[in-house]
């Protein structure tokens, strides 16, 4: 009679990915990505309370490589939690649970996170050049 | 990820797939008891000319060691159509210490559920021209391997039990039955065919990380279905029993429940419906 | 209050990114002059609270879902708690700084 301990069968290292489970993941990780980045914001405003100077430095790091590489990031980190999170205010009413709704309105939240992301962009600097 | 854009029933098997599985690596985070490791390869019957392969989780609780993959050849020309069709052959014709449970072979006692190809369905709806080559057979996922593709189910029979799935009435018997309308009784349909095949529970990562406490789908949709029935008294005090941040709470509609149900219902939309009678008492 | 805080978050979140973008180029006067309208005041203040109340719950399920040793749980939870209250007084207080200061 075997005392040692059973082994426990694989899951994450086996489960195949579907569009459930990665948009789900993604949901979580946006929003992580969006709380490290909300001190940015009230750092932002407490910069313009503090004058010109302080704002023009933090202004600079914004603009710089990195910091458009972070902001690109977040915008799209906010487009898709937002576009997902209506697709979880949808479920918590008690609709959209067919499989191929369920399939649909995925399909639909990544599309237009994307779009987003890039008209946003894409407009902010064709206006502003 | 899956090739189909649109699935709209959870028997449709991709047919393009961007990811097998989520880029860890092969023994991520497991302990060095159920770590995997190569196993026996074993060879092709002679003269055979359609020959699909078979990678199967092993694990034998006599010997002593960590489970490994074996490679199993099967010809397809003698072999049935189902998965379940080729575990029997292998067991019948190539390595009779293969262990597997099984019952009824048509999809409705719920023994032979295992992860197939990375999803979890029963392999005796699986058609084998529905798997990939080699096809990858594991048992359950985040469950205790008694052996081979045989998980230990007693704790997930014992969430079922905790939620009382029997009927509950404080008005006295009446002479027949206890009547129900053919609308009342329609709203158990998508939730009495539930086989306790358990394939949700084991594909939902919520129940991987906090199963201990977190009931999963299947026996939540049971919940439901005790909830949903006209004639049951006690819905109050079942949703006393499921208000609670880990029994029910841990669902955060990831919905690879209804996505891998072999049965084609909907966990997901029953325990949305759980969590709305609760909000729905409140006010 | 997750559900409500995110509800309240769809609009003002949106009105954040298109009035950001609208004004990626304007200079520090013009900025301030945006933020010192009530109307942007107002919102400003809103979306801090909706944002850290929502920023809150949804760390605090994280935590939950994978520190399981209660020994780790609890002061994580509590920092979060804290955190997030600290961000949102500062940003409030920026934001009425600018309202209102000289």
């Amino acid at each position: 009679m075997a005392d040692r301990e059973r082994p426990l069968s694989p899951d994450l290292q086996i489960y195949r990915p579907q569009l459930t489970s990665v948009l789900s993941i993604t949901h979580r990780l946006t929003g992580v990505a969006l709380s490290l980045g909300s001190p940015v914001l009230v750092c932002w405003l407490i910069a313009a309370a503090a004058g010109p100077s302080v704002y023009a430095t933090l202004h600079g790091f914004l603009g710089s490589r990195l910091g458009l590489v972070l902001l690109f990031g977040w915008t799209y980190a906010l487009f898709f939690h937002l576009c997902n999170g209506i697709r979880h205010l949808f479920w918590d009413a008690g609709h959209g649970f067919e499989l191929r709704t369920i399939y649909a309105s995925g399909w639909t939240v990544v599309a237009a996170s994307a779009m987003l992301t890039l008209a946003a962009w894409i407009i902010s600097f064709s206006v502003h050049g | 990820m899956e090739g189909e854009m649109i699935i709209r029933s959870s028997d449709e098997v991709p047919r393009v797939t961007a990811l097998k599985r989520f880029p860890v690596p092969r023994n991520f985070g497991m302990t060095p008891a159920s770590q995997i490791e190569r196993g026996k390869i074993w060879p092709a019957p002679d003269g055979a000319t359609r020959v699909q392969k078979f990678e199967i989780y092993r694990y034998d609780p006599d010997s002593g060691g960590n489970p490994r993959i074996d490679t199993y050849a099967v010809d397809l020309d003698t072999c049935g159509p189902m998965v379940l069709d080729a575990l029997i052959k292998i067991k019948n014709e190539i390595d009779s210490t293969l262990t597997f449970r099984r019952s009824c072979r048509e999809g409705i006692c719920g023994s032979c559920s295992m992860n197939i190809d990375g999803t979890n369905w029963l392999a005796c709806t699986r058609f084998i021209s529905d798997t990939a080559e080699p096809a990858t057979i594991y048992p359950l996922n985040h469950l205790r391997v008694i052996k081979d593709l045989v998980p230990d189910l007693t704790h997930l029979y014992a969430q079922y039990a905790l939620i009382e799935p029997w009927l509950q009435t404080t008005t006295p018997e009446p002479e027949k039955e206890r009547l129900q309308s053919r609308e009342d009784r329609s709203k158990l349909d998508g939730s009495y065919e539930c086989i306790l095949c358990f394939c949700c529970t084991a594909g939902c990562p919520s129940h991987w990380w906090n199963g201990n406490r977190f009931l999963g789908p299947a026996v939540l949709l049971q919940a439901y279905r005790w909830l949903a029935d006209s004639r049951d008294q006690a819905t109050g005090e079942r949703l006393d029993n499921l208000e609670d941040p880990f029994r029910l709470y841990r669902c955060h509609t990831i919905l690879n429940c209804t996505r891998t149900c072999p049965k084609g219902l909907n966990p997901g939309k029953a325990i949305a419906s759980i969590k709305k009678m609760i909000v729905e008492r409140k006010s | 209050m997750q559900r409500v805080t995110a509800v309240a978050l769809v609009p003002l979140t949106l009105w954040l990114v298109v009035s950001l973008f609208a004004r990626a180029r304007s200079d520090y006067g013009a900025f301030i002059l945006w933020l010192r309208t009530p109307f942007t005041t107002i919102l400003m203040t809103l979306l801090l609270i909706a944002l850290f109340y929502h920023m809150a719950l949804g760390l605090r399920v994280v935590v939950e879902d994978y520190v399981h040793t209660e020994r780790m749980k609890i002061p994580a939870v509590v920092v979060i708690h804290l955190g997030c209250f600290a961000l949102a007084v500062a940003g409030i207080v920026a934001t009425l700084r600018i309202a209102f200061g000289g």
